[in-house]
Order: structure tokens, then C-alpha cells, then sequence
């Protein structure tokens, strides 16, 4: 096995091959993942939901209630205003599904299910149907349309800005899942490379390897706690991107 | 390594209902309660904010009622001291005129019950040197005496009264 397979391997997704009535099922590494950190995190916040007479309950639902402050004065309402506080639930659920996914990775036996294109393309689609669903519900399908014109553009640049405004929320939608993906995956693929530094110089000679093992871990470890802060940061990024590109759209030019 | 860029659409599908899913979970099990926790809270810290507020404007209210008060009772009891002080000056000025008065009326009493005193005195004594003298006289006259005895008489006379 070469390097290239060995961090294929480490990356990509592995299928486990279930059908069903000759439909394949997609069970794989990564929608496992997502099913797991659904559960904890559906488990969990019921769990702290209902434990909000008991003091270990009280203290937890105040982190919560932290958490969903910091969501909500920190990303929806300055970038979404009034309107965005039905889509509250969304937001929190979204910050907290791609930081875990992302930790996930970081667990051993786990994979990072934002590595996967498929997964953050996914995210992103709902984050452009929401984008889309706020246009339609705060303006209409008219007015959502008009949107994409900016105030004050003269008739006969019309036709030209209108593909490019769409087209540029497809890509600001297409950005979502490509900025998650990619940050996600090329931290793994350094965090697998500093691992095989130790096992390429081994195989030079033996005591190479060894005298890399320290070195290499230390790296490691630096790269880990980087991974922790990357989780953190690409949820808030997501999470912050999806409000300002929603926002745009219900507070028009 | 190409795979990395393939998308798999039953991936894809199944992100979405298991994240759609979740949304919904979560906010029916868990985010409808901490947010319903979290606005009842904020709530009750902005009546409560608004009633302390409230009672914060109360107490200024009264606090600039009693200083109102407070100096127009200072007000009235200074114009009061100032009354009685002014009261006090006159009833003293009134008192000391009289006292003046009467002292000079007592005065100008004892001089006139002198006077008077005096004048008795001296009509006595003026009476005396008479009936001395017309005693002396008599005497003289009943002794027949000399000049020399006579003005013994006379002095004896004196003597007596001057005795007296």
C-alpha cells in the first residue's frame, strides 16, 4: 500500500455496500457519522431541555441559553434583523451539526463527514433553500426576482446583471459547501501526512523512523488542536455566511 | 484520489432528510423549549428592569417633592426666627422705654416726696427756731435779765436746740 492509497483510504468514504430490493442504500462511513452526531446532539439537547428544574439541568440549559444568545445576537439578528428570529432553531442546529460532524473526525474510528462533498453540498442546498425561502416568503416571487436588480441599474443593463446576480448566489451557495469541504479535508490530509513522516523515514532506516516519532507526534498534536479551533471557526463561518447571504435577500438593495 | 470530487447523490439525499430531520426534532423537542426559556427569562429581566426603572423615577419624584418641601420649611422657619428675632427686638425696646419710663417717673416721684420731705423738714425747723425763739423770748421777758444773762440765755437756748 503507497501513500496515496493510505490517505485515500484515511479520506475517502467507504461504502458498505447495502441494498435494498436492489436499491442501494447509502450507508457509508460518513452518513453513519452524521446519523451518530445526530443522535448525540438530538439525545443531548432533549436531554438538557428536559433538565431545566435540576441544578446540573440549570447549569446546562444557561449554556445553552448562552449558546443560542450567542447565535442569535451574534449572527441572525445583525445580519437577518427581526425576520430571522423564526429561523433561530435552524441556525443553532446548523452551528452546532457542522462543528460536531467536524469534531467527529477528531474522535478515533470516526470519520469527518464535512470531508465528503456530497455531505457539505447537502448543507449548503438547504442553506440556498432557505436563502430561497426567505426571498419568496418576505417578497414574493416577483419581488425576489426584482431583488436581483440592483436600485438605480439603468433599463438596458438589465439583462446582463440579472444572469450575473443569479448566478452569483448559486455560486455564493456553491462557496458554502466548497469552503467546508476543503477546509476540513486538507486538515485530515495533513494530520495523516505528519503521521506517515514517521513510517517514510522508518523506511529508510529504522532508527530514522524513530528519531521522527517525537517530532512527528508534536506536530500531530499541534495539527489536532488546530483541527479543534478549524471546527469552531468553519461552523461560525458557515453559520455567519448563511445569515448574511439570507439576510441579502430578505433586505434587498 | 479523483473520487474526492465525485458526488454521491444517495449521500447527498440522505444528508439532507438526516439535517431537515434533525432541524425539526430539535426544534420541537429541545430548541422550542430553551428559546421559550430564554425569552421568558429575558422577559422577566426587562419588566423587572422596567419596574426598578419605574420605582428608581418614584423615588425621584418624591425625592425632589420632600427637598421641595424641605426647603420651604426651611424657608418658613427662617421668615419665623426672623419674625420672632424682629418681636423679640421690639418687646425688648418696648420693655426697656417703659422701664425707662417708670424709672424716671419713680424718680421724678422720689425727688417731689423729697422735696416734699424736705420742705416739712424745713417748715419744722423753722416752726422750732419760732417757738425756741419765743420760748427764749418769754424767758427773757419773765426773767427781766441782763444783757449779759440774756445772751447767756439766747446761747443756752441755742445749745439746747443743737442738743436736740
Amino acid at each position: 500500500m503507497d501513500v496515496a492509497e493510505i490517505i485515500s483510504h484515511h479520506i475517502l468514504d467507504h461504502d458498505w455496500g447495502v441494498t435494498l430490493a436492489g436499491f442501494r442504500l447509502p450507508i457509508t462511513t460518513h452518513t453513519v457519522t452524521l446519523f451518530a452526531v445526530s443522535v448525540v446532539l438530538f439525545l443531548g439537547l432533549y436531554w438538557i431541555s428536559l433538565r431545566r428544574q435540576s441544578r446540573r439541568g440549570r447549569l446546562l440549559t444557561t449554556l445553552m441559553e448562552e449558546y443560542v444568545v450567542f447565535i442569535r445576537d451574534g449572527l441572525v439578528l445583525p445580519n437577518m434583523g427581526q425576520e430571522g428570529k423564526r429561523f433561530l432553531p435552524y441556525f443553532c442546529t446548523l452551528f452546532l451539526f457542522v462543528l460536531f460532524c467536524a469534531l467527529a473526525g477528531l474522535v478515533p474510528n470516526m470519520k469527518t463527514a464535512t470531508s465528503n462533498i456530497s455531505v457539505t453540498a447537502a448543507l449548503a442546498l438547504c442553506s440556498g433553500g432557505l436563502i430561497l425561502y426567505c426571498g419568496l416568503k418576505f417578497h414574493g416571487f416577483v419581488g425576489f426576482l426584482k431583488g436581483f436588480i440592483p436600485s438605480g441599474t439603468p433599463g438596458w443593463l438589465v439583462p446582463l446583471i440579472f444572469p450575473l446576480e443569479v448566478v452569483s448566489l448559486i455560486i455564493k451557495v456553491c462557496v458554502l459547501a466548497i469552503r467546508l469541504f476543503a477546509n476540513m479535508l486538507s486538515g485530515h490530509m495533513v494530520l495523516i501526512c505528519l503521521l506517515l513522516i514517521v513510517f517514510v523515514v522508518g523506511q529508510m532506516h529504522i532508527a530514522a523512523g524513530a528519531g521522527a516519532l517525537l517530532p512527528a507526534m508534536g506536530l500531530e498534536l499541534f495539527m489536532t488542536c488546530l483541527e479543534i479551533l478549524v471546527a469552531f471557526l468553519q461552523a461560525y463561518v458557515f453559520t455567519l455566511l448563511t445569515t448574511i447571504f439570507a439576510g441579502s435577500v430578505i433586505h434587498t438593495h | 484520489m479523483e473520487d474526492l470530487l465525485k458526488p454521491d447523490y444517495g449521500v447527498l439525499v440522505l444528508t439532507i432528510c438526516n439535517f431537515l430531520l434533525l432541524v425539526y426534532l430539535l426544534k420541537k423537542f429541545a430548541w422550542n423549549r430553551i428559546i421559550g426559556g430564554l425569552e421568558q427569562r429575558e422577559q422577566q429581566i426587562a419588566d423587572d428592569k422596567k419596574q426598578a426603572q419605574q420605582a428608581r423615577a418614584q423615588a425621584e419624584e418624591i425625592k425632589q417633592e420632600l427637598d421641595a418641601k424641605l426647603a420651604q420649611i426651611s424657608e418658613e422657619a427662617s421668615k419665623k426666627i426672623q419674625q420672632a428675632v424682629s418681636m423679640g427686638e421690639t418687646q425688648k425696646n418696648q420693655l426697656l422705654e417703659e422701664a425707662k419710663a417708670q424709672a424716671e417717673n419713680l424718680i421724678a416721684q422720689a425727688k417731689v416726696q423729697i422735696q416734699a420731705e424736705k420742705d416739712k423738714a424745713l417748715a419744722d425747723v423753722k416752726n422750732q427756731i419760732v417757738s425756741t425763739a419765743m420760748l427764749a423770748a418769754a424767758q427773757v421777758v419773765q426773767q427781766q435779765i441782763n444783757q449779759d444773762s440774756a445772751q447767756k440765755v439766747v446761747e443756752k437756748v441755742l445749745a439746747d436746740v443743737q442738743g436736740k
